[in-house]
């Protein structure tokens, strides 16, 4: 067990855990942040994804140990002051049907969009091309994410 | 310990509860101050709430917003004001299985019913406190009103007055002219959840001092627990204790990777198996070779296989189809609580009624000792008909009574441990006549009937009622021939089959609308205009409708379909190089049609998907265009992916070997024209639209090789 401190939306913990925990069951069992999603635990479905510093990673293949010391934000986090621009694009083009991949697809587009505001269809699909959705909301994902481009650089 | 035999013969018992059926319990009126409950399924707060169940699972579906639309309109409600809870299994809620594309035309009339049994008694309420007669009242956004006086009262303010008034037993129901609600388009009421992380999925679910599973299970197929060694295992720190049950060794911890690390390090001798030479390659050889020979005839248009003696040309082909796992990206997953000869589980189950039962069996407590909370799924597709997770987990809370235990499923577990879609080989064969004309027409279908409730037996693997339905797809071809036999030969396999969506037909769709456009190319005819014929358009002896296995197939709607998609599809328009249009159509048993025009490219490029769809009366156009766009994503990831086993294992395991379609993957270009067929009830949407599609690309794309695409994946 190792002693670890990080910050998951801006909250510091200190959690006395075992260093090799992957940190989506840091936040889904620990800290009970069960927004972010499990789908594969290999990387390919981008369900689990975060942001780190702003940047998005891949919860299941970050153990506890390589995260410590970091600041995450999750889809909890997100709209901690009112709903970003995604995610009124997302209701707005009423994206989800099952809706249990979109927090992972909402905080990669929230990203894209803060690299590169005005993204092109292939933008998108680049960004998004690890992030697997079974009930096929892709084509809704896309206009969400011109919706919310066109919406200006305020998050 | 439970052995494997005796799972399988308890889940045939269960199956009797699995009945989807359409009863439902009404309650009678409290008669309580409060809340106005005139049935089971609405209750109107004094603050003017009203508060629906919803009693059907949502798995992305969207029944829990069309679902509260139908009772909404029925009761003139307010729509802001309303709130959902969902139905729990019991006496009022007998039958709350999901599947089939049934919860629209299932619901439809008990949702009517119970709302406008309610408006019944608020109008009348308010009619006595004013002295007037009911008819001479209106009500409108949960308000009635008294035209003539101009006095107006909201649903709040008349609960404890309505809950006096006697329940009609046969309410009035509003005309279609009347919906101010129906058929407009609504967002999806969870939406907003989703979008923050707060909706409950299953594997979301949290108990305080719950605690995490999961369960070793065998590699290979009817293998069981010979021995184990939790040596390793219990030095894990968080591992509290290993169990033993029917299907494996369960790891029980403080978390999911405490249980994980404990899984990963313990020791199991597994037994031999029989299945340990099963493989799909050798089993599709046998499915093909099934049929060579006609199998149990379920359907005979004129003469049957005769009309093929007197064909001027014979064609013949042979379609394969894989097994598949579900693939929803929330692995299956349940959590469970023994305690003091009770049982409480929360599931994302399509199957909640059963759980009772399931969970009566493995504790030897009643049922009515169970409760059953059902959670948001995500993504169902047929998974959840399946309950062996949920008896898993009953299994591992008995070794842990008084405190609750989530049990997980990895996605590999998912993979491979979970029931398919079976493989599935069709024999095609047409006769043409001296002029081309399609004369003669046989679909021999070979597949492995579903066997997780209960296994068909050998009489009932050779009896035409029993084997119709595995040949769903095949039996309701729309299309009318001079002569036509179909046939259907069940070819046992060692793996767990079940629901998937579209259940038996997408297999069945493929084989038959891609043979279809084989005929129209050898013919030279328009693949819209053959299909236009094969309905029937200009021969009166071909009837309009027929009942095959129960379902009500009309062709003039199946016509009205396709012409539309010649009217609006612009299929005439000039394609890039290397561009080709693919169609296919389907009558799905439901009573729900649906054509496709799509544009391809090679290798495997969909560049525009042009749909029709008569659903029957929309109950809310937003949601058919999700289903639409979902369902033909849906189909082609059907087309990439599949699940294939080797010396009795499923191979496939996560998503890196079990490719589903990607975002890059998404056609740029979707239209969906809903028309009317006239119908005066809703249909469903959730399987249809997705059977027809895969042959849509297959044939656009065979004809850009001039090859014909007849196995899947591509």
């Amino acid at each position: 067990m190792s002693r670890i401190t990080l910050n998951v939306n801006g909250k510091s913990h200190t959690l006395d855990i075992a260093g090799d925990m992957p940190l989506l069951w840091v936040l889904r069992d620990i800290l009970g942040l069960t927004g972010t999603k499990y789908g594969c635990g290999e990387g390919s479905c981008g369900a689990c994804t975060v942001l780190a510093d702003g940047e998005p990673v891949q919860s299941c293949r970050i153990t506890v140990a390589e995260a410590a010391g970091n600041s995450f934000t999750t889809i909890e986090g997100l709209a901690a002051s009112g709903l970003t621009r995604c995610q009124k694009a997302w209701l707005e083009e009423d994206v989800s049907q099952c809706g249990y991949c979109q927090p992972g697809m909402i905080l990669e587009s929230h990203a894209l969009l803060r690299r590169k505001p005005k993204p092109t269809d292939q933008d998108i699909d680049q960004a998004l091309a690890g992030h697997l959705c079974r009930c096929g909301t892709y084509p809704r994902i896309r206009k969400a994410i011109q919706i919310a481009a066109g919406a200006g650089s305020k998050s | 310990m439970k052995t494997r035999r005796e799972f399988i013969k308890l889940a045939a018992a269960g199956s009797g509860a699995l009945v989807l059926g359409f009863r439902i319990g009404l309650g009678d009126e409290t008669g309580e101050a409060g809340p106005f409950a005139p049935n089971a399924w609405v209750r109107i707060e004094p603050d003017g709430s009203i508060v629906i169940k919803v009693g059907k699972t949502e798995m992305g579906q969207g029944v829990r917003t069309a679902l509260p639309m139908i009772l909404a309109e029925e009761l003139n409600a307010d729509f802001q004001k309303v709130k959902l809870e969902q139905a729990s299994p019991g006496l009022l809620f007998r039958s709350l299985g999901t599947g089939g594309s049934t919860s629209m035309m299932g619901m439809w009339y008990p949702m009517r019913h119970a709302g406008a049994a309610a408006r019944t008694m608020l109008v009348a309420a308010a009619a006595e406190r004013w002295s007037v007669p009911p008819e001479s009242c209106r009500s409108a956004g949960s308000v009635v009103h008294h035209p003539a006086s101009g006095r107006q009262v909201a649903y709040g303010d008349l609960v404890a007055d309505a809950a006096r008034q006697p329940v009609p037993q046969e309410p009035t129901l509003k005309k279609p002219a009347e919906y101010t609600l129906l058929g407009s388009s609504i967002r999806r009421m969870d939406a907003p959840d989703m979008v923050t992380g707060q909706a409950v999925y299953g594997l979301d679910f949290r108990l305080d001092g719950m605690k995490y599973a999961v369960i070793a299970r065998p590699p290979v197929l009817d293998s069981e627990v010979e021995s184990f060694d939790d040596a390793a295992t219990k030095k894990i720190p968080g591992v509290l204790k290993v169990a033993q049950v029917t299907r494996g060794v369960a790891v029980i911890a403080d978390n999911t990777w405490a249980a994980l690390k404990g899984r990963a390090a313990l020791k199991v001798q597994w037994t031999d198996s029989d299945a340990a030479g099963f493989n799909s390659l050798d089993h599709m050889t046998a499915l093909e070779k099934a049929t060579e020979a006609p199998g149990v005839t379920i359907r005979k248009d004129g003469t049957g296989r005769a009309g093929m003696a007197g064909a001027a040309k014979r064609m013949e082909a042979v379609y394969h189809y894989p097994f598949l796992a579900h693939a929803a990206i929330e692995p299956v997953n349940s959590t469970v609580l023994v305690e003091k000869g009770k049982c409480e589980i929360w599931s994302p189950t399509q199957t909640p009624n059963t759980l009772q039962f399931v969970a009566s069996q493995v504790l030897g407590i009643p049922a009515f000792e169970v409760k059953v909370h059902v959670l948001l799924v995500g993504g169902g597709f047929g998974r959840r008909l399946g309950f062996d997770f949920d008896y898993e987990a009953v299994e591992v809370a008995k070794e842990m009574e008084g405190t609750p235990v989530h049990l997980v499923w990895t996605r590999e577990d998912d993979m491979r441990h979970g029931h398919f879609q079976a493989a599935s080989a069709h024999r095609m064969l047409a006769g043409l006549d001296a002029s081309g004309n399609l004369a003669a027409f046989e679909h021999r279908k070979a597949s492995t009937p579903h066997n997780i409730y209960r296994a068909p037996t050998e009489e009932q693997k050779n009896d035409p009622a029993a084997v119709i339905g595995w040949a769903w797809g095949v039996y309701d071809s729309p299309y009318a021939f001079k002569s036509a036999e179909m046939t259907y030969r069940a070819v046992d396999a060692p793996m767990p089959i079940g629901p998937w969506r579209a259940v038996f037909s997408p297999s069945s769709v493929f084989a038959r609308e891609c043979f279809i456009d084989e005929v129209a190319v050898a013919t030279g005819r328009d693949p819209v205009e053959l299909r236009l014929d094969l309905l029937g358009r200009n021969d009166e002896s071909v009837p309009e409708t027929f009942v095959a296995n129960g379902d009500l197939i009309e062709r003039p709607r199946m016509r009205q379909v396709l012409e539309t998609l010649k009217k609006n599809g612009d299929l005439d328009r000039k394609l890039p190089k290397g561009h080709a249009l693919g169609i296919a159509g389907n009558a799905y048993h439901t009573g729900t049609y649906v054509a496709y025009a799509v544009e391809v490219s090679l290798p495997f490029n969909v560049h525009k998907v042009s749909c029709v769809v008569d659903c029957g009366l929309v109950i809310n156009p937003h949601g058919v265009r999700q289903q639409v766009e979902g369902g033909l994503i849906w189909a082609l990831s059907n087309m990439k992916g599949q699940t294939t086993f080797k010396g009795g294992r499923a191979v496939q395991s996560n998503y890196s070997n079990f490719p589903i379609t990607a975002f890059g993957e998404t056609p740029p270009e979707i239209e969906t024209f809903i028309v009317d067929g006239g119908a005066d009830r809703p249909n469903g949407l959730g399987e249809p639209t997705v059977c027809p599609m895969i042959p849509a690309v297959a044939n656009g794309l065979s004809r850009l090789t001039g090859s014909r695409i007849r196995s899947l994946p591509v």
